[in-house]
Formats: C-alpha cells, sequence, structure tokens
C-alpha cells in the first residue's frame, strides 16, 4: 500500500453550491459517514468554532457515524480523544485518524524491519504513535535543544540503522534536525522519506495561521533533492483503514474541510461528496479565483449551518 | 597568461592563501596604473575593508571590491542580496526581514539599508497560548533568506508574515544550495533548506541573486561600465565556477590549487574548458598586466 503525490486529479469544472436548506436535507438523508477536518473547522487552536458540538451531537442522534481526519500530526490519537473530551465533545480515540497515526501506520503496513530505527522531525504526537506501533524512534521533540558545533575537523555523526525519516510539523524545528535527517535520507541506503502532510500554514491558534508543515518537508526537501511519501490529506492512504473500520461505500461519506488541496482533493480522490466550509484558511476569493481548479461540491460559512440549514421549513 | 583590462574574481579555494591589504595595494600596482581592475575574493574579514579601500583604489583608477562570492554558502551571496536590493532602489525607509547569518546583516548595513532578524531571532521561541496574536513589522519591505544555523519555527513564521500580509514584499533567496560544504569532512544542509520552508509557508517563488544566477555578474557589468566579457571567473571547480562564469558571459581562469588536478582537467571526457588555467593565484600576483 502506497502514499500518494499530491497532484490534484483532472477534474471537470462543476459548479459547487452553497448549502441551503432543501439540498442540506439531502445532503444528511444520503450521508452515513461524515469525516471532519479540525484545524479550521472544528476549533481554532484550543477555541472551537460556534455551534460545533451541538452539530455533532445532533449528527450522532440521528445515527451517523462522525470521523475525524486531521493531518496536524502535532497529537496522537490518544491525544485529539483528550482534546475533543476537554472541549466538552465525546469522541473515542478509533474515532480519530491523524497524520501522526497514518506515518506509523505506513510503516507498519509495509513490513518496516524491528532492526531499523525511525528519526522523527516532528512533535509528540508522531513519537507516541511510532512507539504505540512498537518501532524505534528517536529524535522528536529533544532534538530541539540540540544545537551543531563547528569546529573545522567536526564530524557530524547520525545513526546507520536509521531506515526512515518521518517529517510533520515541527515548532522546534532547527538545523540539528534538518542535518541530521539530510545525513539519514542521503547517506543510509533505502531510508524511507515519509512526510505526514503538506499543509503550509494552518490556524493553530484562533487569531491567526501559523507555519505548517509544508514547512518542514519542503526544508528537508531542499537539502535532500528528494519528495517524500506523503501519508496524510489529500494521500487517500487512511482511507483504506477507514473502510476496514466502518464498511461504508465512499459515495456515502462526506469529507468537510476548510483546505482546498487536502480535505477536498482527500474527498473527491476517495470517491466522497465534499463541503467545504469558510471557517478556516480558505476564504470565497480563493474558491472562485481562476487559478483555483478544486471545486467541492457544497460550500457554506461553517460546521453549524449542517444543522440549521436542514431544520429550516 | 595575459591580462589585459580584466576584473578578476578570485575563489578562496587555493588553500592557505589571502589577501592582506598589502597584497590588494600590490595586485593594484602590478596592474597598472591606469587600468581599471575589479578584484574580487573570497575571505569574509575583506568585506570590512571594502569601504576604507575602496576609495583608495578609486583613486589609482583601481577598484576594489571585496567580495565573497565563490564560497557558496555564509558569504557567498549576502553581498548579493545589497546589491539586488540597491539596483532595484529599495527604499531607506523600509526594512529587510533576514533569515541568515551575519554576512547578510553586514552586508545589508555596508549598503545603507534597515534589518531586523538575523541570528539574534534564533533565541526567540513560541508559545501557542490561546489569544496569542504574533506581530510583525508592517514596514518589512523585503525577506531575505539564506543559509541560516539558527533556523527556528519564530523566524519562518515572521518571515510568512511579512511576506504574505505587507504589500509588495519582496521574497529573496541569496542561495538555493541543497548542501553545502561547511567542513571538509561532510556535506551539510544548505541554504536551500531554509528558502524552501519559507517558500513552503508562502507558496511563493522566491528572486534568487545568488549563484547560479547570473545577476551578480550583470550588476557588476553595470556599476563598472564594463562587458562581461571583461570579467575573469576565478575558480577551482569546473562544474559550479568554470560553468558559471561561462553561463554568465565571462572569462575564466581555473586554479589548479584545489580541487581539480591537471589530469582531471585534460580528461577527454571533460567538457568543460576554461580560458586559462593556472597552478596558483601566486602566479598570477607576480605577472604585470600587459596593456592591449
Amino acid at each position: 500500500m502506497d502514499g500518494e503525490d499530491s497532484k490534484p486529479m483532472a477534474k471537470e469544472k462543476t459548479n459547487f453550491q452553497i448549502l441551503s436548506p432543501p439540498n442540506t436535507r439531502d445532503l444528511v438523508d444520503s450521508v452515513d459517514a461524515f469525516l471532519f477536518d479540525c484545524d479550521g473547522v472544528i476549533w481554532k487552536g484550543d477555541a472551537l468554532i460556534d455551534g460545533v458540538p451541538e452539530t455533532l451531537e445532533a449528527l450522532r442522534s440521528m445515527g451517523k457515524k462522525l470521523v475525524f481526519v486531521t493531518n496536524n500530526s502535532t497529537k496522537s490519537r490518544r491525544q485529539y480523544a483528550k482534546k475533543f473530551n476537554s472541549l466538552g465533545i465525546s469522541v473515542t480515540e478509533d474515532e480519530i485518524f491523524s497524520s501522526s497515526f497514518a506515518a506509523a501506520m505506513y510503516l507498519k503496513v509495509n513490513s518496516f524491519p524491528i532492526d531499523k530505527k525511525v528519526y522523527v522531525i516532528g512533535e509528540e504526537g508522531i513519537y507516541e504513535e511510532m512507539k504505540l506501533a512498537g518501532f524505534d524512534c528517536f529524535g522528536g521533540p529533544e532534538d530541539g535543544k540540540k544545537s551543531v558545533l563547528f569546529g573545522s575537523n567536526s564530524l557530524f555523526d547520525h545513526d546507520k540503522s536509521v531506515g526512515a525519516v518521518v517529517v510533520g510539523l515541527d515548532r522546534c524545528i532547527n538545523y540539528y534536525k534538518l542535518q541530521y535527517g539530510n545525513l539519514c535520507i542521503r547517506e543510509n541506503p533505502g531510508c524511507l522519506f515519509i512526510a505526514t502532510n503538506r499543509d503550509p500554514v494552518g490556524h493553530l491558534t484562533a487569531l491567526q495561521e501559523w507555519p505548517g508543515a509544508g514547512c518542514m518537508v519542503a526544508a528537508v526537501c531542499g537539502a535532500t533533492q528528494r519528495d517524500p511519501i506523503l501519508v496524510g490529506k489529500p494521500s487517500t492512504f487512511m482511507m483504506d483503514f477507514l473502510l476496514q473500520k466502518y464498511n461504508i461505500p465512499t459515495s456515502r461519506m462526506c469529507m468537510v474541510g476548510d483546505r482546498l488541496d487536502t480535505d477536498i482533493l482527500f474527498g473527491q480522490n476517495a470517491g466522497c461528496r465534499t463541503l467545504l466550509v469558510l471557517s478556516g484558511v480558505t476564504n470565497m476569493e480563493t474558491l472562485k479565483d481562476p487559478s483555483n481548479c478544486i471545486w467541492p461540491e457544497y460550500y457554506t460559512s461553517s460546521v453549524s449551518d449542517i444543522m440549521s440549514l436542514s431544520d429550516d421549513r | 597568461m595575459v591580462f589585459p583590462k580584466l576584473l578578476t574574481c578570485f575563489d578562496q579555494r587555493g588553500k592557505g592563501w589571502y589577501l592582506s591589504p598589502t597584497t590588494l595595494r600590490n595586485l593594484g600596482s602590478s596592474m597598472g596604473k591606469n587600468s581599471k581592475h575589479l578584484v574580487l575574493t573570497s575571505r569574509r574579514w575583506v568585506n570590512s575593508y571594502f569601504v576604507t579601500h575602496f576609495s583608495y583604489y578609486e583613486k589609482n583608477t583601481v577598484c576594489v571590491i571585496c567580495f565573497c562570492f565563490f564560497q557558496e554558502e555564509i558569504f557567498a551571496s549576502s553581498f548579493a542580496a545589497a546589491a539586488y536590493l540597491k539596483s532595484i532602489d529599495f527604499p531607506k525607509d523600509k526594512k529587510v526581514y533576514v533569515v541568515g547569518e551575519d554576512g547578510i546583516l553586514k552586508e545589508l548595513e555596508l549598503a545603507g539599508f534597515q534589518y531586523i532578524g538575523g541570528p539574534e531571532d534564533g533565541g526567540k521561541k513560541i508559545e501557542l497560548k490561546p489569544g496569542f496574536l504574533m506581530e510583525h513589522d508592517e514596514n518589512v519591505g523585503a525577506v531575505v533568506v539564506g543559509f541560516d544555523r539558527y533556523f527556528n519555527y519564530y523566524k519562518i513564521q515572521y518571515a510568512t508574515l511579512c511576506i504574505r500580509e505587507n504589500p509588495g514584499c519582496f521574497f529573496i533567496a541569496t542561495n538555493r544550495d541543497a548542501v553545502t560544504h561547511l567542513t571538509d569532512a561532510q556535506e551539510w544542509a544548505g541554504g536551500g533548506s531554509m528558502v524552501g520552508a519559507v517558500r513552503g509557508s508562502t507558496q511563493r517563488e522566491p528572486l534568487v541573486v545568488g549563484k547560479p544566477s547570473t545577476f551578480m555578474m550583470d550588476y557588476l557589468a553595470n556599476e563598472f561600465g564594463i562587458t562581461k566579457s571583461q570579467i575573469c571567473m576565478v575558480g577551482d571547480r569546473l562544474d559550479t565556477d568554470i560553468l558559471f562564469g561561462q553561463n554568465g558571459g565571462c572569462k575564466t581562469l581555473l586554479v589548479l590549487s584545489g580541487v581539480t588536478t591537471l589530469p582531471m582537467l585534460q580528461n577527454p571526457e571533460n567538457p568543460i574548458q576554461p580560458d586559462f588555467y593556472t597552478n596558483k593565484i601566486s602566479d598570477f600576483l607576480s605577472l604585470k598586466a600587459a596593456t592591449v
């Protein structure tokens, strides 16, 4: 099973529709599982977006399955469940598919050898998922404190048994990690270069956007001149896990997200219905821009419209 | 070898050699008083002599620019970034945000530009608490990104905010080298990573002013009123220095005191032929220039 590259598939232009009472009811009736992105859809940083808890509860009470597919690799599934619960939303670990989990699963399904190690350029989330999956990993947050010494004869040493470098959002990115990853990828034969995701920016706080994993991945690409294996959206790698768990055809799933080139593209690539919410990184201008060629089936201002519009008579 | 009125650019890699102020003056006089010559060297400290020596040499119609061009990483394109901003009349009341090291800061200062950022920002941390908003100076009109061993998340975000939110803000890359030879023993992640990161968040392509862009050659030719064929590129690597010089339309001089040996140069499989070659730089220094 492979991760995929992130080039959008050719698609005919369709008129994306704004959610309105009739089409919203139709959408809700024809979908058994709603897949939600998190940053910019459910919350921004630690602030819940208005109307989200009620909407999720209402969908559950209608018997809809709720799944959370997030590219943010800073937390593990367990840590995300904790965050949901602390915000008053009841979600279980196995309803969450984070890119941190995706990276660990990629190595698992591709039989990553036990005697090889994983170097992590990323945060706790990736680290925890790797450990849970039984992999020997190092790097991560700890290497954020390391700096490089430059004597004329200093040799930067690296572990020759590293068989994969996993790169995700890393707010403690530094030269040490870049160089470590660079050496492993360039010098360890067959070393995998895995990216959890390539989002350029995201709403890590409520008030503004922040650089995403796309930066760290691009930094490693810049040094190694290699392209990574992508496991997060828009790669449909995670979809196989979802299908195993839920046994629902993708045509009866709806991906709800705020980014065209990750969430919506993921939904389309997997054959799902797609709904863009304008509560995150994308605004009307971007959606309607002539250079944009990814069009969701529907768009609306936020998640809460799903219920408020279908209730409207 | 004969060197008529030529600009000559020196590469440092002839080991154990550097140009002292005395040598520079001697070089000037050995070239002949009324010939215009540009000597570009690659020792960082020589940069600080730029201002004092420039006026001296100009008086004797020997112009000396101390300039670290061919050592790819730290020094190289620092000058190029400052020169570019000069060439576009970048307003002196605007600021430059630097994701890079001291070399860039010094060159900007010499050129009279205001800057913020640099190694100092390497110590800054971010805490993404609720309600936190990172401010940025709206007066930043250009972000210059180069090799930076003090690279961190704060700088990526600061650069991103300037580029995305300050109207007309330039995104300039001093170089995009994937790897660089900081030590002889191995390769190190180069400026290409830092530039990659900022491209990653802004999704904008930078303007590259260092190698392999031939901006510097155009700039020098323009600045001194000469043609590019009056510039001689001196280096020890065929596939970077010499090829670069040829692509730029310059004369090329290969020095055999570095990476390339005579057998390598004369190998029939080698497609890159410089205009001249010499064993070491000091051979050149001891020549008197013949006027054409």
